[in-house]
């Protein structure tokens, strides 16, 4: 199929890899999504003074504010990620989370706070939000537990906690010692999600790995005392040693 | 029994009245009911001690989902395959297991040092000695890279198949590794390309869109 | 003229009866039949070319398989598209390039002044003739239809090729710096403008 300026459509999946968009007045993109436009469009960063006074209501999330920028203009705009399945979602009056790198747009309608969660952000209100997963999202009712990994985000539900499958991990304590830890496999610590609401769940992250997850550790730093730091590095660097 | 669902390319869902499903470990994705998952040991006996050696011994680390419920598993975004087995036998790498039940016999195959793809492409790195069986009927759900793709093989019709893209194989085969001269000239150093599998007789060979 | 098809979304399947097929050296992963692969110096495109791609780090390995039977063809589990090209010629960055036509001219090309910063080559692969060229791409790639006034701006790493009488562009914009992505370094798009076709993945992935 052909994409033309006119056959493009406004609002809708190109396929399942990419989305089409109508841009006409602004939104929030994802920084190095957009793969190609037609029409008149201006990036800017949210940290410039216009875009600030516009959007300080809409975009609340300073640890994640560089990783969006405000699209303005006439056009059509077709954003893309890494091959990862996309889909549009249309709130009204909802609260959304979603792990942060698998946002990848959203009108300035909703209002995108940090979760508590480190890594996720929530988007509240109406409005329409894009967003990516490693194969088809596969929805979920709770009561149930997901490996974090696989979890997309969640929808009208009370923050998750996390459960320990308590005989994995005596087995696993027995198995590898205490000195070693616990070997991160997913089904020893699962998100345990309650309520009246669905979660989305995907394939676990594919080997790209998750800047977000890195990036929210970084933007933690801000609050640690000197002391803590040299503490933290020094924790760090024992890791590094132990690896090699 | 257990039931196996495809929910989309990439993920698995299984439904639990009571049984034992084995996977990989780490792949559990979402799980609903009373479900109780444990790492496998060698103990106890039976099909399900034969099962876990036969996997464990290839270096590929097994739990087990027991209970009354659902499961979804998946890997990586990498795709999603099963099986059916209609009293044939399969041999498949342990990496690209993702689960299977008791229904099945496991077992192991000696194939060399490495497996059939380790030994193939020469690799020297300890992973394992066996490659993996499955008989009987059932399933068996496989992951690859890209979708698997079955190849049927026939007395008249051999296939050759680059040892990184081969997945596994079923039915009444012979393999046997084949050096080209030209081949190895062809891609000089990489060593693991300098072979194929060729397979003769009657089944179908395995093979996904990608060499790992 | 050699048959390509797909056997699914991944895997290219080509059968040979006495024909050739160019492809991307290492990217066979089966084969029926009586068929021999060898190494291939050039593309097709002549010493010079050869010379060329040398300089230029556009250069792919390539093999060439010739006999009797089936073949098929895959990489990195990318989704694959044929383009069945009548006379015309086809620019593609050599990354995309998975297997044509031996019949096809192949050549690189100067394209501007880019990869400086992204370490992209300065060149860019160009095929033509008549024959089927099958391309990869991370997701299914898009066609994009450009027309007089309606210039179509692309991510350079989603870029994969085009066709047509377009002429291309670096448009650096200081805005575009802000859009920068993981760890690319790229500060301009490419502007196409003229009447043609553009052939992006839906990825920045390169």
């Amino acid at each position: 199929m052909r994409l033309s300026f006119q056959s493009l459509p406004d609002d809708d999946n190109l396929g399942r890899f990419a989305y089409s968009i109508r841009v006409d007045g602004e939104m929030f993109i994802r920084k190095g999504k957009m793969i190609a436009y037609f029409g008149s469009m201006k990036f800017e960063a949210v940290g410039s003074s216009l875009v600030d006074i516009l959007f300080k209501e809409a975009m609340n999330a300073p640890m994640h504010v560089n990783d969006f920028v405000v699209v303005q203009g006439q056009g059509k705009l077709v954003l893309g990620d890494n091959g990862l399945d996309i889909a549009a979602y249309n709130l009204e009056d909802a609260t959304f989370t979603l792990k942060a790198e698998h946002v990848l747009g959203f009108q300035r309608t909703l209002r995108c706070q940090e979760s508590t969660l480190p890594g996720y952000l929530t988007l509240i209100g109406s409005g329409r939000l894009l967003a990516s997963s490693n194969g088809p999202v596969v929805f979920v009712e709770p009561p149930c537990r997901v490996d974090e990994e696989a979890v997309v985000g969640w929808a009208d539900l009370p923050s998750p906690s996390y459960r320990y499958d308590y005989q994995y991990v005596q087995g696993a304590l027995a198995a590898v010692g205490a000195a070693a830890g616990i070997t991160r496999s997913g089904e020893e610590k699962q998100l345990d999600f309650y309520g009246n609401g669905t979660v989305l769940v995907q394939s676990s992250e594919d080997a790209l790995g998750r800047p977000g997850r890195l990036a929210s550790i970084v933007a933690q730093l801000t609050g640690l005392h000197a002391s803590e730091l040299q503490q933290l590095s020094r924790e760090v660097s024992g890791r590094m040693a132990g690896r090699s | 029994m257990p039931v196996y669902t495809q929910v989309n390319e990439k993920v698995l869902h299984v439904t639990l009245a009571g049984e034992e499903v084995f996977a990989r470990k780490g792949s559990m994705v979402a799980t609903k009911g009373d479900v109780l998952f444990a790492r496998s040991f060698l103990g106890g006996g039976g099909v399900q001690q034969l099962a876990m050696r036969a996997v464990t011994n290839e270096g590929i680390q097994l739990m087990s989902a027991r209970g009354h419920g659902e499961v979804w598993y998946g890997h990586r975004g990498l795709h999603v395959s099963v099986v059916p087995l209609r009293g044939e036998r399969l041999c498949v790498e342990a990496d690209n297991v993702l689960a299977f039940d008791a229904r099945l016999r496991a077992g192991t195959s000696f194939l060399g040092s490495q497996g059939l793809r380790g030994l193939a492409s020469g690799v020297a790195a300890g992973q394992g000695l066996f490659t993996s069986t499955f008989e009987g009927h059932g399933e068996v759900a496989l992951l690859s890279d890209g979708d698997a793709i079955g190849l049927e093989v026939t007395s008249s019709r051999p296939v050759s198949v680059d040892p990184q893209a081969y997945l596994g194989h079923k039915g009444n085969l012979d393999s046997t590794i084949v050096t080209d001269v030209n081949w190895k000239t062809l891609l000089g150093q990489t060593s693991g390309e300098s072979y194929q599998l060729r397979f003769t007789g009657q089944g179908t060979v395995y093979i996904q869109a990608s060499e790992r | 003229m050699t048959t390509f098809r797909l056997t699914n979304d991944r895997l290219l399947e080509v059968s040979l009866q006495g024909e050739k097929v160019m492809a991307l050296a290492g990217a066979m992963v089966a084969y029926d039949g009586s068929v021999r692969f060898e190494k291939s110096m050039t593309g097709g495109e002549g010493l010079l070319g050869a010379l060329k791609r040398r300089v230029t780090n556009e250069g792919m390995a390539l093999m060439v398989a010739s006999g009797t039977g089936t073949v098929w063809f895959a990489n990195q589990a990318r989704e694959l598209t044929i383009l069945p090209l009548r006379g015309e010629k086809l620019f593609v960055e050599s990354r995309s390039l998975l297997a044509f036509d031996p019949s096809l001219r192949t050549d690189s090309v100067f394209t501007g002044l880019r990869g400086a910063a992204s370490g992209h080559g300065l060149f860019t692969t160009t095929v033509e003739g008549t024959g089927n060229v099958a391309v990869m791409s991370f997701g299914h790639l898009l066609e994009f239809e450009v027309g007089p006034g309606q210039p179509l701006f692309v991510d350079p790493d989603a870029f994969v090729g085009h066709r047509g009488s377009l002429a291309q562009e670096f448009v650096f914009d200081v805005n575009w710096k802000t859009m920068v992505g993981q760890s690319s370094g790229e500060s301009y798009q490419l502007k196409f403008t003229g009447t043609g076709v553009v052939y992006v993945q839906p990825s920045e992935r390169k």
